[in-house]
């Protein structure tokens, strides 16, 4: 008995030596070559581009080399944790929607001094670079973006009569209509007009189209106004009243894209990352995209950018610049944008590869122009839980939209209140 | 001794008092590190957050439903586990899979059941009864967590009633049957009074594992608690506030109403128990 418990004990023991010897002798590196870290978020279709780019990278620059650290899941959760433990990410993604609460003094490396006249800024759409600023600091440089664009199934138009995607809000609500159908006639639906995704990420623009907001001048949430609720009331409708909606949970999915993809809905308003997930997954699928359609004759549409920050507890500042400034330079976002899913935030990358985009992206790139970036404050996080919430209630009709968002809007500006 | 005090005072004394002292304090530890004595206002927040009573009310209303329940699955698995059945060992096993199995997965592996053209909804379909939209209805949410749940959990008791049913003597049946008791008398008046400690621990232990329901509905929700806060749970929402706003003195402030909470309960049980005993 107790030689096996001492065997077991020396076993462990020269096992956990050997383990860590290991891995300190893999962080010994070369004299003069310094190791940085870059943490993000990634599906394996762009974790290969991006560590493509990242060989580049090192070929240019012999004397760093780059550490990438993908993180799986709740990634701003793992992020702000490492940040308080001191051991983030030289460099690492951050969205616009959780700048607000990082961009803290002590967090971010401002970059206003790193930034030479060669790196033109300038070039930079100035709607995405705005997102990672606050008072003439830069806290970041949006290595990208993606906004949301009309999906809708060629077959499915066809078989109603429809050859051309809706232009307008009452048109689309119309062709939902069409769209509606039950195949079998067992009183189920088998494909329904439209998917629905009652989380406020999407809706901001639609709360924008009659005049509505998210917050007033004061910084109280303003979702309950009139004007925010003829929005919303759209999406209500086109559920409620014409059941020609259907949210992911309704038909067994998880997402929008996989109803879409699943053919259980003809239109879906979502974003360019659809594209790669349904030629992969769904390649019979005949489809096309387009404009979200106006809304009170009013174009729309939400843009989410993400940026490279600088983690200002980095041992190697320099070092993790020269990895910014080569992501975010010309040449860095040509490399990582060419593939498709995502858009460049730099003009001079944007007309180089006007020439060779497939026509299916042209929607995105055109909303742009007129897109609501998904950003706020540092109460954000409060807002968004409260309309989820309430929001769904509405849309199942356990309340009216109206008594649904007075509530949020009083719940959320009480815990904001409160959380100062 | 002085290591055993050292690490219990480490482990566990430690983060106590720091949780305690951490509830009077607005705290700021991303990037600069601040804090600032807050009084009883973290207190009387918690008095004025409706979410923190939404999550109260679904987890004591699930703590009432999932302990009942699974302490009268387990003893009613131990009990025929305990009769001389053939191929009990196999029973045995099959029966105590569940608790194996980590909790996550057993989640993952129910969405897929819970789904709205899932097994249960199709089964369902197959009887006739009512199918329901499992994860995105507010109503039933919790109740797909609770039967999860109760599923998963009752095997880990129904072990421990089973060894403390092969600690009654067998002379005791032997006894009573010679007295003429029947089967129902035999559990009534030896199997169920000789169980009451047992009874105690698992419903104690059943308490306290269900008020700290977290990684199901993590999971169920993706974190939100939802739809519209129904599998919103008390332990959900220290992790929201703690990780998601970083606001620890506010945390551990409902923290601290949450041992509470679990506190009184478990002082009420052992009156209540102590109290037959008499």
């Amino acid at each position: 008995m107790f030689r096996k418990v001492w065997l077991f004990l020396i076993l462990f023991l020269v096992g956990t030596i050997a383990f860590t010897g290991c891995m300190t002798a893999q962080q010994l590196a070369q004299p003069g070559v310094v190791t940085i870290t870059l943490s993000g978020w990634s599906n394996l279709n762009e974790k290969q581009l991006l560590q493509k780019v990242l060989r580049d990278f090192e070929v240019k620059h012999p004397r760093i080399k780059v550490k990438y650290d993908a993180i799986a899941d709740e990634y701003m959760d793992v992020m702000k944790t490492r940040l308080i433990g001191e051991t983030a990410a030289d460099v690492f993604y951050l969205e616009a929607f959780a700048a607000p609460e990082i961009m803290l003094p002590g967090v971010l490396e401002p970059l206003n001094s790193y930034i030479s006249e060669k790196f033109n800024l300038a070039d930079f759409y100035p709607q995405f670079l705005q997102a990672f600023q606050q008072e003439q600091i830069i806290y970041g440089l949006p290595k990208d973006y993606s906004t949301l664009a009309l999906f809708y199934n060629k077959k499915a138009f066809e078989s109603v009569g429809l050859s051309q995607p809706p232009q307008t809000w009452e048109q689309l609500r119309e062709y939902a209509k069409k769209l509606t159908v039950d195949r079998d006639r067992d009183g189920r639906v088998d494909q329904y007009g439209f998917a629905l995704v009652p989380e406020l990420a999407r809706q901001v623009f639609i709360i924008q189209a009659f005049g509505g907001k998210l917050i007033d001048t004061n910084g109280n949430v303003a979702f309950a106004e009139p004007e925010s609720l003829k929005g919303l009331q759209l999406l209500v409708d086109l559920y409620r009243l014409d059941r020609s909606a259907a949210q992911p949970s309704d038909v067994g999915t998880n997402s929008a894209g996989e109803m879409f993809g699943q053919e259980k809905v003809a239109m879906a308003i979502d974003g360019p990352w659809l594209i790669p997930y349904l030629k992969e997954t769904f390649p019979q699928l005949e489809y096309a995209t387009a404009e979200v359609p106006t809304i009170n004759q009013k174009k729309g549409t939400m843009a989410y950018t993400v940026a490279y920050v600088m983690n200002q507890k980095s041992k190697h500042k320099a070092a993790a610049w020269e990895l910014i400034s080569y992501l975010t330079g010309q040449e860095g976002m040509q490399a990582w944008t060419s593939q498709g899913s995502v858009f460049p935030t730099r003009k001079s990358v944007t007309d180089a590869l006007q020439s060779d985009r497939n026509p299916l992206y042209s929607p995105f790139t055109a909303g742009a122009e007129y897109a609501t970036i998904w950003q706020l404050n540092e109460d954000l996080p409060i807002i968004l839980n409260n309309f989820n919430n309430q929001f769904v209630s509405a849309i199942i009709g356990q309340q009216s939209l109206a008594s649904a968002m007075k509530k949020a809007q009083k719940t959320a500006n009480k815990e904001i209140a409160l959380s100062k | 001794m002085a290591p055993t005090i050292i690490i219990l005072g480490l482990f566990v004394l430690l983060p106590i008092l720091i949780a305690l002292v951490l509830a009077f304090y607005k705290i700021q530890i991303l990037g600069e590190f601040t804090y600032r004595f807050n009084g009883f206002k973290n207190f009387t927040r918690l008095l004025n957050d409706d979410r923190v009573w939404i999550a109260l009310r679904n987890t004591v209303e699930y703590v009432a439903i999932v302990v009942p329940i699974q302490t009268i699955i387990a003893l009613g698995l131990a009990l025929i586990l305990n009769a001389n059945l053939k191929g009990k060992n196999w029973f045995r096993i099959i029966f105590f899979m569940p608790t194996v199995t980590s909790s996550a997965v057993l989640t993952i592996i129910f969405l897929w059941m819970y789904n709205s053209n899932g097994l249960i909804n199709s089964v369902l379909a197959f009887l006739g009864l009512p199918t329901y939209n499992w994860i995105g209805d507010p109503n039933v949410a919790l109740k797909a967590i609770t039967i999860m749940n109760i599923w998963s959990t009752a095997p880990l008791f129904m072990v421990i009633y089973l060894a403390a049913l092969q600690d009654i003597p067998e002379s005791l049946y032997e006894a009573a049957a010679i007295d003429g008791a029947s089967w129902w008398d035999k559990l009534f008046y030896i199997t169920l009074p000789s169980l009451k400690s047992v009874t105690f621990f698992v419903v104690v232990m059943g308490i306290v594992g269900t008020f700290q329901l977290f990684d199901q509905s993590y999971i169920f929700s993706r974190g939100t608690g939802g739809p519209d806060n129904s599998t919103l749970t008390v332990v959900l929402l220290i992790y929201q506030y703690a990780f998601k706003s970083l606001d620890m003195g506010y945390a551990a402030a409902i923290a601290l109403i949450l041992a509470l909470a679990i506190a009184i309960t478990t002082l009420m049980q052992r009156y209540f128990f102590s109290e037959k005993a008499n």
